[in-house]
């Protein structure tokens, strides 16, 4: 199956390189036959790497350790569930899989605008050819999945054990479906400006994909942070790990994108800062990938590390000067349709929404980068940490929730002081009551009580938005109010669906907010020894130590501490946190021990118990013992923020707006987007 | 290994603590009976190097605010990135943090305020050693730069509004197109149902 592999990816290597000769020659040229083969070479290009992704798994469900990527991420013992995970838990199968996937949605993105945009997609393919080009490159000549050892040993090393985890088998596909789908978006860019058609027509192309490709990235980071807390221990979601932040930046300069996308559809403004965020956000989503793999910065996903990073820098350098080359070529041709005509107005909002999210990204940004920029200057090293990032982020993110509640409801070219009233004036009574209502029961953290006001502020105004909305239908229609509302949704999804992410949003920003007043203990406790531990509401728990015991599961040495937990007096549960140590099909240990929390998850907070440590040995246990307010509503406002994408972008919505198709008239794109 | 000699250590430790997984609050009883029995006050663990490095008992002290506030400044050494005391009370593995821990204890013993034992950690470690870069010399820059690039994106988006906004002419109404629906309260006559309906298309726009 090796050999299979092999071949399938060095045909796929020579094929790209075909389709970018092709692609960009066939789109200059306007020669049929070269678009058509750029096209086809595509398709073969995903069947061709199908065939070494089945080969892959064949060698890694068979166990067939003489290949050094399976003796390195597997064992005989691993579960199948795990061992399906294990594809991608190395660089080699990471990249394997980056490579099908834009295959993947390459192809996809050709079959569905067949027929359509025939100027853009020779281009589109060749575009999307070269990163696959890359990639398989990366395989072929650095990191080839199918490498074989000199000796084949009778047992694998096994999986990490962090990794063997739920969330860690969904998050990375989720996050490189993120990364990858946007290579849809920015081959599309590309194309549009190596062609020149720059009017809406490739926005209306890339609609969906953007919308994907942010509802990807936006599940895999939240699942992220689901693992990170069910997993490490450390009682938190999100350390400001460099990884981390590589995979917030282009998350958040797709947030950006998709809101002043909407400003170029309804009033052909923003070009060049829309096609700079698209190019910005392909870049992003290569530069998280070399943070990983380089090495370069200190991470706890250091175990990625190798030296691909560098070849990942290259493919970075280039791709920045293809696309803001391009950019720069053209920029005489993306003059603005329309004129702004007061910064109250919905435009100016979005303008201000994007300066900021591009701030959150600059300076998380800047942050991860600026212990390298201290060696560089000063030859010092320094730590930038959570406290850093919290620092300078919390202000600016208060900003934006503020923003989340003015853009839609603002008018659009100029707002009148009767429009902010009417608009407003609720919203507003809202946040001050909020805030207001929390000084008055004494709540002590100032950026709590204001993100509580904001959030109360959009809240209200996404609430307004919908009573007033299904009101109007109800009066004008005579429908029930429950069929006025969802008519409402079906009629703009992309409108509603917004708002519905804006709720995950303020539910996301409520519990950030929570962590001001998360507490944590350390405590040693003999079996039937108890301590109390006080939530910020002024509850009790009264935790007791039952116990450790220890015993042989899976692939695994458990040692389990558990403790009976009463509230307020009343008893709650049996909680129970291990530590596993993994061993091989051997019963040779491997890897070191690693943590399973407890949890006890309620709407108001978490209780969270660590066993930390045996005491010399015996059933005494150390454990660490933390209060985490407010984190069902990480998990719930994730939930309700992928909801409301897919909403948006749920098939049968009315497509572009009027304004976004007039734009399109000028290039003939009516009758093709149309068809 | 493990695997040949564990279960019956396993039963025995099982034995000895009383399976205690699963049982409500009045169980815990069942295990002090069952430590009374075997004449042992505290419970072995079969395979004690299972569970980690074995855990010093944590006093008071440990978990003292003051201790929490230091330890949470600075940084394990170990490659974890997480600051010492996240590090010690998580990673069970690890022995750096342990010994950091320590320090901080004996420094504070020595009479030194929170500000000395960081110093003394710096002097030691260099400025890597706190979680975030200390306010000052070039380090301000790590906390200034994203407001500067606040304050240049609002001069630029600023200079460029100036530059876009055209004048208009006075009188000129504001845009209706965002004005907000006001649902038409009791019977509605022809002109506000057609307002109405303006405004529904406003919102299904």
């Amino acid at each position: 199956m090796t050999d299979i592999g092999n071949i399938a990816l060095w045909i796929t290597l020579l094929l790209s390189a075909w389709t970018v000769a092709v692609g960009f020659l066939g789109g200059r040229t306007r020669r049929p036959e070269l678009m058509r083969s750029a096209e086809r070479a595509m398709f073969v290009m995903w069947g061709l790497l199908v065939i070494a992704a089945i080969a892959l798994m064949r060698v890694l469900l068979t166990h067939d350790f003489n290949v050094e990527y399976v003796a390195a991420y597997t064992s005989r013992n691993l579960p199948v569930f795990y061992t399906w995970s294990a594809f991608y838990a190395g660089q080699k199968g990471s990249l394997l899989l980056w490579a099908l996937v834009v295959s993947t949605f390459g192809s996809v993105a050709l079959l569905v605008n067949r027929g359509k945009y025939r100027e853009l997609t020779p281009y589109v393919a060749a575009t999307l050819a070269i990163v696959i080009l890359f990639f398989t490159a990366t395989m072929v000549f650095a990191s080839n999945p199918f490498e074989r050892l000199a000796f084949t040993p009778p047992d694998g090393r096994g999986l990490n054990p962090q990794l063997q985890n739920p969330g860690m088998v969904f998050h990375p596909p989720m996050l490189y479906l993120g990364y990858t789908s946007i290579s849809v978006p920015f081959s599309f860019a590309v194309a549009a400006l190596i062609s020149g058609r720059l009017d809406t027509g490739w926005l209306h192309a890339i609609r969906r994909w953007t919308l994907a490709s942010w509802l990807f990235l936006s599940c895999g980071i939240v699942l992220g942070m689901w693992w990170a807390y069910v997993e490490l221990g450390w009682g938190g979601y999100w350390a400001w790990d460099p990884v981390e932040n590589a995979s917030f930046l282009p998350w958040l300069t797709m947030t950006a994108f998709l809101h002043s996308v909407m400003i170029q559809e309804k009033r052909g403004m923003l070009k060049k800062w829309n096609i700079g965020l698209v190019v910005l956000s392909f870049l992003l989503s290569i530069f998280g990938t070399f943070l990983t793999r380089s090495g370069v910065i200190s991470s706890v996903h250091s175990f990625a590390q190798s030296n691909v990073g560098w070849f990942f820098l290259v493919f970075l350098v280039l791709a920045a000067v293809l696309g803001f080359g391009l950019l720069a070529w053209r920029w005489p041709m993306l003059q603005a349709e329309a004129k702004l005509e007061s910064m109250v107005s919905r435009e100016g909002a979005f303008l201000f929404n994007n300066l900021i999210l591009i701030v959150i990204a600059f300076s998380v940004f800047w942050g991860t980068l600026f212990p390298v920029i201290s060696e560089a200057v000063r030859g010092t090293k320094v730590t930038v940490g959570p406290p850093f990032f919290n620092q300078v982020n919390v202000p600016l993110g208060m900003m934006l929730l503020l923003l989340t509640g003015i853009g839609p409801l603002i008018a659009w070219r100029k707002a009148s002081p009767e429009n902010l009233k009417r608009q407003f004036l609720w919203p507003t009574t809202a946040m001050v009551v909020t805030a207001a209502s929390l000084a008055a029961v004494r709540m002590t953290n100032a950026w709590s009580i204001v993100a509580y006001a904001l959030a109360a502020f959009v809240v209200g105004t996404v609430l307004q938005e919908f009573v007033r909305g299904t009101l109007a239908r109800h009066r004008l229609h005579a429908e029930a109010y429950p069929v006025a509302f969802l008519r409402l949704m079906g009629r703009n999804r992309r409108r509603y669906g917004g708002y519905v992410v804006h709720l995950g949003i303020v539910m996301l920003f409520a519990a950030f907010a929570g962590l001001a007043f998360k507490s944590e203990r350390e405590v040693t406790l003999k079996p039937g020894q108890s301590v109390d531990v006080k939530d910020p509401y002024g509850d009790t728990f009264h935790i007791t130590h039952q116990g450790v015991s220890q015993y042989e599961q899976l692939n695994r040495f458990v040692t389990a501490a558990s403790v009976d937990v009463l509230r307020n007096g009343k008893y709650i549960g049996t909680m129970k946190s291990e530590k596993r140590q993994h061993l091989d099909s051997l019963g040779r240990p491997t890897f070191e021990p690693s943590t399973e929390v407890a949890i006890w998850s309620t709407a108001r907070e978490d209780l969270y118990v660590v066993f930390a440590g045996a005491v010399k040995g015996t059933e005494e246990a150390v454990y660490k013992i933390v209060i985490n307010p407010l984190v069902w509503w990480v998990w719930y406002g994730g939930l309700v923020l992928a909801f409301g994408g897919l909403i948006t972008m749920w098939p049968g919505a009315q497509g572009p707006t009027a304004a976004s198709r007039r734009r399109a008239e000028p290039a003939g794109y009516v009758a093709q987007v149309g068809a | 290994m493990w695997r040949r000699s564990a279960p019956s250590l396993v039963a025995l430790a099982l034995a000895t603590a009383g399976g205690l997984a699963a049982q409500a609050p009045r169980d815990s009883a069942v295990a002090a009976a069952a430590r009374a029995r075997t004449g042992d006050s505290l419970g072995r663990l079969a395979v004690p190097e299972a569970a980690g490095r074995p855990a010093a008992a944590a006093t008071a002290r440990d978990d003292a605010a003051l201790v929490q506030a230091i330890e949470h400044q600075i940084r394990c050494t170990c490659g974890c990135n997480l600051d010492v005391f996240t590090c010690r009370t998580t990673d069970f593995t690890c022995t750096t943090s342990p010994a950091m821990h320590q320090l901080v204890l004996a420094r504070l013993d020595s009479g030194l305020t929170e500000a000395q034992v960081l110093a003394s950690f710096q002097r030691q470690y260099g400025e890597m050693i706190f979680m975030a870069p200390p306010k000052r010399g070039f380090n301000w820059a790590a906390y200034v730069m994203p407001y500067v690039g606040l304050a240049v994106g609002l001069g630029l988006v600023t200079a460029v509004a100036r530059r876009l906004i055209r004048a208009r002419a006075a009188g000129a109404g504001a845009e209706t197109a965002g004005a907000p629906v006001e649902p038409a309260a009791g019977g509605a006559s022809p002109e506000e149902l057609e307002k109405l309906k303006r405004e529904l298309e406003r919102f299904e726009a």
